[in-house]
């Protein structure tokens, strides 16, 4: 559904370029005409297919970092004691600021390979899942965990699954919301300073002032993010259906 | 076992008046208790005082020989990962035999749900699958907040007659509820919250038929009759001077 929906949008955004192109009698060289266009995605797809999943696998991991360090961080933060309120101040004020700013700093220190990616993925994903995490493991459903704490049986493991269960429908929707987050982050990276996956491609059409390749290059990367977007969907719902029956 | 609440006095914060002012009651002896009052009275408050889930402003709960008290209510929800068999027996107390539950599960009409997940149940399965699991555990006083207020007439009077049968020899069970006929029959002493300011406001004792199994007998009738009347017109007295 999410690709058929991309595609219908992907046709549209290139249909509108293209009327606008002949309304207003642009040059081919500006903006290239729809066999060009469609020569570029279909002769050279191993150029722009292999940057993508690349791009792919590397938003894929650092969305996963994220997702285990926002877990890691709520957990110690959800808390009333001063450690928590401290961690919860410090979160809150850091996602004000944006991460984007300080990529440039990350290619200073770490230089433009994986590591950089990866770590600027992982940034831009995380403040968003830690404050909703920290939203959820800090409120107590208090019609299912009063039992338990009358009878000395609520620990912090089942004051997290209660939490974590009353909310699996805000989680599924935070973390799919933050898989094209992370997907951002890693193009941005790319497009920065990186030397590898699809942000660098459309870095260097941009040089070249091949539209034609940036299409080509937007489809791939919306491509993959639906699918990327379907695989965390279909994985929640699998998780909802198993806890559920 | 004794329980004595002395001199409470209770206001929420954002209440500008308080609940209670110096109410005061004892429990001398394991048995069936009933607390009784209209909506908004404080019943449920004066429930989580005594079980000490809320401080009073001024008064003290003595508990003598009264080690667990737990409080149930009836809108509280079982996990929904686990099935309702499932669950009470991972939660069932360890002094608690499995014979113990079995009983329960059988005389609270619970058997066709066990293997169902809680948000499948109806209301008054709900309500029945949430008392089990507090009389599987240890406890020396129960309070039942409304628990079994979604549960059809003869299947409540049925548990509340096991509830009693099995357990008020030497527990206490504290039944708050709204219907003034159970609560008039089947406790051995009812305690209404009457209603007015918290300065008007009293705990009258009443006491209860004390029975267990409801019978067609004229004579039991009238006496239930005429405690209900006393329990309403204890309820409603100071309310009626301020209308």
């Amino acid at each position: 559904m999410r690709l058929f929906q991309f595609s219908i949008i992907f046709l549209f955004f290139l249909s509108m370029i293209e009327g606008v192109k002949y309304a207003t009698g642009l040059s081919d060289y500006l903006i290239p005409p729809l066999s060009e266009i469609t020569a570029m995605i279909l002769g050279r797809w191993r150029d722009f297919l292999v940057p993508s999943l690349n791009t792919l696998g590397v938003a894929i991991g650092g969305h996963c970092l994220a997702i285990i360090l926002a877990v890691v961080v709520a957990f110690w933060a959800r808390g009333g004691s001063i450690l928590s309120n401290m961690i919860k101040t410090a979160a809150y004020n850091l996602q004000a600021y944006p991460v984007v700013a300080i990529a440039p700093l990350v290619f200073i220190f770490l230089g433009d390979g994986l590591v950089s990616r990866l770590l600027i993925a992982t940034l831009i994903c995380y403040f968003p899942l830690l404050l909703n995490f920290l939203g959820i493991f800090s409120s107590s459903v208090e019609e299912v965990e009063h039992f338990f704490m009358q009878t000395g049986r609520l620990d912090s493991m089942m004051e997290i699954t209660i939490r974590v269960f009353e909310n699996l429908d805000k989680m599924i929707t935070v973390i799919a919301g933050s898989a094209t987050l992370a997907m951002v982050g890693t193009i941005v990276a790319e497009f920065l300073a990186a030397t590898m996956g699809i942000g660098y491609v459309i870095r260097k059409a941009l040089y070249q002032n091949n539209l034609a390749a940036i299409l080509a290059c937007l489809l791939y990367i919306g491509f993959c993010s639906s699918l990327y977007l379907m695989a965390v969907e279909g994985m929640g719902r699998f998780i909802k259906r198993q806890l559920l029956t | 076992m004794e329980l004595s609440v002395r001199n409470i006095s209770f206001g929420y914060k954002e209440a500008e008046y308080l609940l209670f002012h110096r109410l005061n009651f004892h429990i001398t002896s394991p048995g069936f208790y009933s607390l009784f009052g209209f909506s908004g009275c404080g019943k449920s408050t004066l429930a989580r005082i005594i079980a000490g889930l809320l401080s009073p402003q001024e008064g003290i709960v003595q508990k003598d020989h009264i080690h667990t008290i737990l409080l149930c209510y009836n809108t509280e929800r079982l996990p929904g990962w686990l099935s309702i068999g499932r669950h009470l027996e991972s939660v069932k107390a360890k002094r608690v035999s499995m014979q113990d539950l079995e009983f329960i599960v059988d005389q609270l009409g619970l058997h066709p749900l066990l293997g169902k997940k809680f948000f499948r149940l109806s209301m008054g399965q709900k309500n029945r699958a949430n008392l089990a699991r507090y009389l599987v555990q240890d406890f020396d006083m129960l309070i039942c907040d409304e628990v079994l207020a979604n549960v059809d007439e003869p299947s409540r009077n049925h548990i509340l007659a096991i509830v009693k049968e099995k357990f008020c020899k030497d527990k206490i069970v504290f039944y708050i509820s709204h219907n003034v006929d159970e609560v008039c029959f089947f406790s051995k002493k009812v305690f209404v919250i009457s209603g007015g300011t918290s300065e008007t406001k009293r705990l009258v004792e009443i006491p209860g038929i004390d029975g267990i199994k409801r019978q067609r007998d004229p004579g039991m009738d009238e006496l239930v009759q005429n405690t209900i009347f006393k329990v309403l017109m204890a309820a409603s007295s100071s309310q009626g001077r301020e209308r």
